[in-house]
């Protein structure tokens, strides 16, 4: 029997030269800052745009990164891929391996010894500490979003209650709102607590954490655990709502099933359905993550100094700042690469849960 | 190993719905009772309370002489398996049986071996290191009685396990979970909806409806004497024709009793009412009569029966099974309602009757036939009660 072959529709051709319009619309910006960011100042000033055939150099991100000014980036480059491929490397034992959890840690405390080492090894500047914080809120905002939101999820799920509908009513609301609603609010309960804690003299404890370098009391205000709060406080909605869609859909006789072989239901819970539930877990720590990350509202009101990524990236371009365009390209391009890779790796994970999203959630 | 008693066990839903009635069974060391009934009678819940993942309302559940009702399901020492198996997917089947172990700390050596033993029994062991997803149906069903049996529970509870299974493999897997347990000595209780599962398998066999048991007893004595209409209809497949008729005296100086059944007349011989004294009581008076469809046969395939129990019919459809051939005719008799709410609504009422012949039996659609009627496997129901006419008025205790 012979197949026939698909056949050529003008719609087809109509279809794919929107996507690859599309495809084009937003991906040359992002091109176009990458060029800009490895150009010298006068190819990107010229008047007739360089599109090809012009220098490179990395003095953009030899400027916006570290304090020296002839320090040879081809070092630093190779600093982060020898920590980029170890890391790979490791977690990818891990996937292989029976137990996988001792490589997977060793893959974090490669990552995280590489972030604490190098401002030692080169001399950084304020930047480095934006992206440390950076990843500090957005790795605590995950941990504790999920944390609640395993909890909560699960139990609305199982739970059938008038108490539980409203519960998630009541969070889809506030997710509703704009985050302009809660800003204020947050500020001005965190000035309240700093006067509190200033008052009774509890701010002279010193978490290394959170506080921020050079600073000895204890305060709320202006510190990564302000941003942290606020943004679990407006993502819990989501993750419970998401978590909650994927619960529903494992089976009640799982944790059953458990529980007669001998289970608690605590136990149920971590042995079965937690390991049941992984890609939804890292699904919605991905959308986690991403929030935080990109987050720039909440950093700008509750931490004015205390930045992130985002809030500094804004400061090179509206004319509070001397640096140059190249610098400011250099800024976007590095704080996208990190996260374009984290979405590649997954993003199996991030369409599955897009999907559950449009149908459930 | 042990006995298990419910007593009087009552569930009721915070709704007000009443899910269980003054449920009392007891199963004996190592029996195996199969609950069946139609679907939404309660049967599930009443599993699930003596397994505890529902609340006992009131009542009192024993296994031994130990008083369960409060009892974690952990600590109850029961295995259960599930109608979709609930195998945990993350796991291979060699970890899903040895999960329950696993959680009793049970020595990484010893597991081993009781994993190997119980897909030895299986024929498992050829899987024991591919994911459930990967196996059929029947090999996944097997993997949940893994499970179940590598403890030694002091009672299995199965839950429609074979539903999920297609026609061919449930009958394979019907006697080799009989075998299993038969082997294996451990008490067993058995949720189905199919009564054919409840026949085969269960040393005896409870039929509850609505939350409420209506019969405990051997499969044979389920099938010979039902208590009620509902359990008559229910238990036998094709189910028990059920019409309203009328008894009334012969005329004939020897007595007997003849059965109106529409406009035709049926003899009912003598032993029949010797056997159920409380059937005089009911001459002229309307009762329930259920006649088996196996217990009908075409009279030109067996000439030489009473000519006083036959039956005028005309054919409507005609099954051809092979082994034998179903037919369906019309009497024109009320048919009565069992109460099974899973029958067919628009059979009611029609007074249509399904025979089951032999397969010499030449009859076809739109013939007019002659049907012999077996008289001493007739069943007698009071109109009102829907109980057996036995011993006693309105009786059903035998």
């Amino acid at each position: 029997m012979q197949l026939s072959r698909p056949s050529i529709r003008p719609s087809r051709i109509a279809l794919h030269a929107v996507m690859i319009l599309l495809v084009v619309w937003s991906v040359t910006p992002f091109i176009w800052t990458a060029q800009t960011s490895i150009k010298f100042t006068r190819d990107v000033a010229s008047k007739t745009p360089v599109l090809w055939g012009y220098e490179t150099t990395a003095n953009a991100y030899r400027n916006f990164w570290l304090d020296s000014d002839d320090l040879n980036m081809w070092g630093v480059l190779a600093f982060i891929l020898v920590v980029a491929a170890v890391a790979t490397a490791l977690g990818l034992i891990g996937r292989r391996a029976r137990h996988g959890w001792p490589w997977f840690l060793g893959a974090t405390a490669v990552i995280c010894v590489a972030l604490w080492r190098f401002p030692r090894i080169w001399e950084a500047n304020d930047e480095y500490d934006f992206l440390v914080n950076s990843v500090v809120v957005t790795i605590l905002t995950m941990c504790i979003s999920l944390s609640i939101g395993l909890l909560a999820g699960y139990g609305l799920a199982r739970y059938t209650g008038i108490s539980g509908a409203v519960i998630l009513i009541v969070a889809l609301g506030f997710r509703a709102l704009p985050r302009t609603a809660f800003v204020l609010p947050y500020f001005f309960g965190a000035k309240e607590i700093d006067d509190w804690l200033t008052s009774t003299g509890v701010g002279s404890w010193n978490f290394p954490l959170i506080d921020f370098p050079g600073i000895d009391t204890l305060q709320i205000l202006d510190t990564r655990l302000a941003i942290v709060l606020a943004l679990v406080a407006v993502n819990q909605p989501f993750t419970i709502w998401m978590l909650r869609s994927f619960f529903i859909e494992v089976p009640k006789e799982m944790e059953e099933a458990a529980m007669m072989d001998g289970a608690t239901r605590l136990q149920a819970f971590r042995k079965v359905i937690i390991p049941i539930m992984w890609p939804a877990i890292i699904a919605t720590g991905l959308f986690t993550m991403l929030l935080a990350y990109n987050e720039y509202l909440f950093v700008r009101v509750l931490a004015p100094t205390e930045w992130t990524l985002p809030v500094a990236i804004v400061s090179l371009t509206g004319g509070e700042s001397s640096r140059t365009i190249t610098e400011a390209a250099a800024a976007s391009v590095s704080i996208t690469l990190p996260i374009v890779i984290v979405i590649i790796l997954f993003q199996k994970h991030l369409v599955r849960g897009l999907g559950a999203g449009a149908v459930k959630g | 190993m042990s006995t298990v008693t419910l007593k009087n066990l009552v569930k009721d839903y915070p709704n007000g719905f009443r899910a269980i009635t003054d449920l009392s069974l007891h199963l004996d060391d190592g029996e195996f009772l199969v609950l069946v009934g139609p679907s939404g009678c309660g049967k599930s819940t009443a599993l699930r309370m003596i397994a505890g993942l529902e609340d006992i309302t009131s009542g009192d559940l024993y296994v031994g002489d130990r008083r369960l009702n409060d009892v974690a399901p952990k600590d109850r020492d029961m295995a259960m398996v599930f109608q979709n198996y609930a195998l945990y997917p993350q796991m291979t089947v060699a970890e899903n049986i040895a999960f329950p172990l696993k959680l009793r700390r049970v020595p990484k050596a010893e597991r081993t071996a009781q994993v190997h033993q119980a897909a030895e029994i299986l024929e498992l062991t050829e899987q024991l290191d591919k994911k459930p997803a990967h196996l059929s149906g029947g090999q996944r069903q097997r993997v949940a009685m893994g499970r179940a049996i590598v403890r030694h529970p002091a009672l299995f509870l199965m839950d429609e396990p074979l539903s999920n299974l297609d026609a061919k493999l449930r009958v394979q897997m019907r006697a080799d979970i009989a075998g299993i347990q038969r082997e294996l000595g451990v008490t067993t209780f058995y949720v189905t909806h199919d009564q054919v599962e409840a026949m085969t398998m269960g040393d005896r066999v409870a039929v509850i409806k609505d939350g409420v048991l209506q019969q405990v007893d051997t499969p044979e004595s389920i099938y010979g004497s039902p208590d009620n209409v509902f359990v008559a209809a229910f238990i036998g497949s094709p189910s028990m024709n059920l019409f309203e008729a009328s008894l009334t005296g012969n005329d004939e100086p020897d007595g007997g009793y003849s059965l109106v059944l529409g406009d035709q007349r049926l003899a009912v011989p003598a032993e029949v009412v010797a056997e159920r004294p409380a059937l005089a009581s009911y001459e002229g008076r309307p009762v329930v009569v259920g006649i088996r469809p196996e217990h009908l046969e075409d009279a030109s395939v067996a000439p030489d029966h009473p000519d006083d129990q036959r039956l005028d019919a005309t054919v409507d459809v005609r099954e051809a099974l092979g082994a034998e051939t179903l037919v369906h005719f019309n009497l024109n008799a009320q048919s009565v309602d069992s109460g099974d709410p899973d029958a067919l609504d628009d059979l009611r009422d029609t007074g249509r009757c399904t025979a089951r012949f032999s397969a010499s039996s030449q009859a076809r659609v739109a013939d007019q036939i002659r049907v012999n009627v077996d008289g001493r496997k007739l069943h007698f129901f009071d109109r009102q009660t829907h109980l057996a006419i036995r011993d006693r008025v309105h009786g059903a205790e035998r």
